[in-house]
């Protein structure tokens, strides 16, 4: 019962924020319909002092959720635990990703607590943010503690519709003068591009559930959409109706995950939004929906598995495809490390895809991925926050202007290029080599090809932002080392999983590698 | 049941070819309406809390709730009688008319009819991706919130038909004889834990109240280009 505290703590976080708000307005509202005179001054009271504490409450819910999930991987006793009727489970794979989850999200409260205390104006939208990001952050953990296809796709649904919100800035109208009305605010618009291409995304992921549901009855079996219990009910050969749910379900998470044809919302969204909303769109929804994912490609397997592979290869290479063109041509570095999503989306999907050679070397990649995301997002934050642009030309001296987020940038450019020891390398190396070994030599010479021009154009945007000439003298506050302390614990994450893997640690990978090769 | 279905496939097609957003949001409420009589159809005697939950659905959120959320707001904003949904243009009414074709086939295909029950089974599935076919069509080709909002909106009734079509279709390990107690068990089966169903209803409440902020807040969309053949419109 105890994972049920991920869900629970910041679902009382978020009221904590709100009730105090609202509850002396609903109050009075009903005290003078009663006639009834209601002294509310101390609720009011009360509200100011945990709206002043907000980022607190965010990293003190988002610590214990993060201390919750770390001690139930560490103590699990090889069983999964059925809680809720069986609606939710904590097996090997809520075990990987909850704590990576909790503990991103973690560093980024500890982000928002710098920036809040540094910036009076973000303060006054504190309430409203950190009650949204631990609905999100509730709605996440119920996603990838779900054993139901259909409670993990409303989990997604709730945890979209909170982003949504936080996606929109409080911001004026663009400065050009009004002359296009669709620029006027551009955060709202990209606010609504994310709606838009999850509401139809998640909606076909939806009708894939019912295509499936009707493919188990004309087969004979009872309907049911409990992960543990499908593999029985998909027994026996594919029938049309399954093969059309697992080609819809697989296309609709893939809009989630920013993977081609439907990844227009990605860099959109990723760009106009904070960057701390970024970083939780990119490295814990994105690993929430990577999950569903998961589930889906577990499930069907044994009964689909050429559909998967030819789709997923499919969507995947042309994702890297697409986000390789786009890498070339942008000049702005938060697009840049957008599109370097959309890429490391196809990479995953192309891993997924391959099956059981790439299993463990996708999993490495994936967890890799999270915290290079991380790193890289609130990075450019902090490096928007101080340029006021986000142009690639108008930046150079990082290193020398600021030196931690220069570092942080550098460090997690290698890694998203998959330089050693980083883990993304190893994973990127074992799902090359399953691209040879299962024979898909096609797809790995267009990777290969893809990849090197990705690894050029990066560099050529990304690395005279750190190292050239500054363009004009600043003047900084210093930076503190302690500001950067979440993104130093991502990185040494990051080193753990390139170096040296805990046993444990692997055990737990090796066990949802299996899963992931089906029934 | 096939009247009915032929009706929603009339509502789905007409406001295409009409350029007003009013009988666009009419046509939400057709749409919701008739999917709420096929409901009560299938359990006339709603028998359980999923029936008058889903009759609640239909009815209040989908019919009623959704295109008065959205007509508030375009009226509010003053919003000319005339709005496209789809470009008044043949390729768009062509893609419009094929679409529903190709749901036609795609239903004789996936659908084999071998009883009656099938053929009205055969009609739902090809209703219902004819919905989501011109739900697509729709959001392929406009820029403006409000129609993206409507596409989105078909697709999800769309999906709300394919799950009431679900439970007209009997399982092929069934005789014919079984078809009547079938068609009951199925109802009560494809439905998931009430709790899900009425998380599912909420969300929907909640993307709707969001689709009507942002039709709120969103600049409507740029007046079209001025065609150097016909000039600007009227």
């Amino acid at each position: 019962m105890t994972w049920l505290w991920l869900i629970g703590l910041p679902l009382f976080g978020a009221a904590l924020l709100w009730i105090p708000h609202f509850g002396p307005r609903v109050g009075s509202k009903l005290g003078s319909r009663l006639g009834v005179r209601l002294d509310l001054a101390l609720t009011a009271q009360l509200d100011v002092r945990i709206v002043s504490h907000a980022p607190a409450l965010l990293i003190t819910t988002s610590a214990l959720t993060s201390a919750i999930a770390i001690w139930q991987t560490a103590t699990a006793s090889g069983s999964d635990p059925a809680l809720l009727a069986g609606y939710l489970r904590g097996d090997a794979m809520a075990r990987l990703f909850a704590p990576v989850v909790n503990i991103i999200f973690l560093g980024i409260s500890v982000y928002v607590h710098g920036r809040a205390a540094a910036s009076p104006e973000r303060a006054a939208v504190m309430r409203r943010f950190a009650a949204l990001s631990l609905v999100f952050l509730a709605a996440c953990n119920l996603a990838i503690l779900g054993n139901h296809l259909l409670l993990i796709w409303l989990a997604l649904e709730a945890s979209t519709l909170s982003a949504a919100l936080l996606i929109v800035r409080p911001e004026a109208p663009a400065s050009d003068g009004g002359k296009d009305a669709t620029k006027e605010f551009p955060s709202r618009l990209a606010s609504w591009r994310y709606v838009l291409f999850s509401s139809v995304g998640l909606a076909l992921a939806l009708l894939g559930m019912v295509s499936l549901g009707r493919s188990m009855e004309l087969d004979g079996h009872e309907a049911t959409l409990f992960l543990d219990k499908l593999p029985a009910a998909l027994a026996g050969p594919a029938n049309p109706w399954r093969q059309l749910g697992l080609a819809l379900m697989l296309l609709g998470i893939g809009t989630k995950l920013g993977l081609a044809p439907m990844y227009s919302w990605l860099p959109e969204a990723y760009d106009e939004a904070p960057s701390e909303v970024t970083a939780m769109l990119g490295a814990v929804q994105f690993n929430c929906a990577l999950v569903f994912l998961f589930h889906v490609v577990q499930v069907f397997r044994a009964g689909s598995g050429a559909l998967i592979t030819g789709e997923l290869l499919t969507i995947g290479l042309s994702s890297v495809a697409v986000s390789t063109v786009s890498i070339v041509a942008t000049r702005n570095f938060k697009r840049l490390l957008a599109y370097a999503s959309i890429n490391h989306a196809g990479v995953i999907a192309i891993g997924l895809g391959l099956g059981k050679p790439a299993g463990f070397g996708l999993l490495l990649y994936v967890l890799s991925n999270a915290f290079i995301k991380a790193i890289l997002f609130l990075t450019a934050g902090k490096i928007e926050q101080h340029y006021g642009t986000k142009d690639t030309k108008a930046i150079a001296g990082l290193i020398k202007d600021l030196p931690y987020s220069g570092l942080f940038l550098m460090v997690g450019t290698f890694g998203l290029l998959g330089f050693p020891p980083f883990g993304s390398f190893l994973g990127e190396l074992l799902i090359l080599s399953a691209l040879v070994t299962s024979g898909q030599m096609f797809v790995f010479a267009a990777f290969c090809m893809l990849i090197t021009m990705t690894f050029v154009a990066t560099g050529r945007t990304i690395f005279p932002m750190i190292w050239g000439e500054p363009k004009q003298e600043r003047t900084w506050p210093k930076q503190s080392a302690l500001s950067g302390m979440h993104k130093l614990i991502f990185l040494m994450a990051l080193l753990v999983l390139g170096i040296y893997i805990p046993p444990q640690l692997s055990e737990l990978m090796a066990s949802v590698a299996t899963l992931l090769e089906g029934p | 049941m096939s009247p009915l279905l032929i009706g929603m496939l009339g509502i789905l097609l007409m406001p295409l070819f009409v350029a007003s957003w009013r009988l666009n949001l009419l046509a939400l409420t057709g749409q919701g309406l008739i999917m709420a009589w096929i409901g009560y159809q299938l359990d006339p005697f709603m028998s359980s809390a999923h029936a008058w939950l889903s009759l609640f659905d239909l009815l209040v959120v989908r019919s009623l709730g959704a295109p008065l959320a959205l007509y508030a707001v375009m009226r509010a904003h003053k919003a000319l009688p005339s709005g496209d949904v789809l470009p008044p243009n043949l390729m768009s009414w062509t893609m419009a008319i094929a679409a529903v074709l190709l749901s036609f086939r795609f239903a004789e295909m996936m659908v084999p009819v071998d009883s009656p029950l099938e053929s009205d089974a055969q009609t739902f599935v090809a209703v219902a991706t004819a919905a989501l076919l011109l739900g697509l069509l729709l959001l392929a080709t406009q820029t403006g919130p409000f129609s993206q909002m409507v596409g989105v909106l078909r697709i999800e009734n769309a999906i709300a038909l394919f799950e009431l079509g679900a439970a007209t279709q009997p399982p092929r390990s069934a005789g014919a004889a079984d078809a009547e107690p079938a068609l009951l068990e199925l109802a009560t089966h494809h439905g998931h834990a009430l709790s899900l169903t009425i998380a599912q209803t909420v969300i929907l409440v909640l993307t709707v109240w969001l689709f009507r902020w942002y039709l709120q807040v969103l600049p409507p969309p740029t007046s079209g280009k001025v065609s150097a053949v016909e000039g600007p419109r009227s």
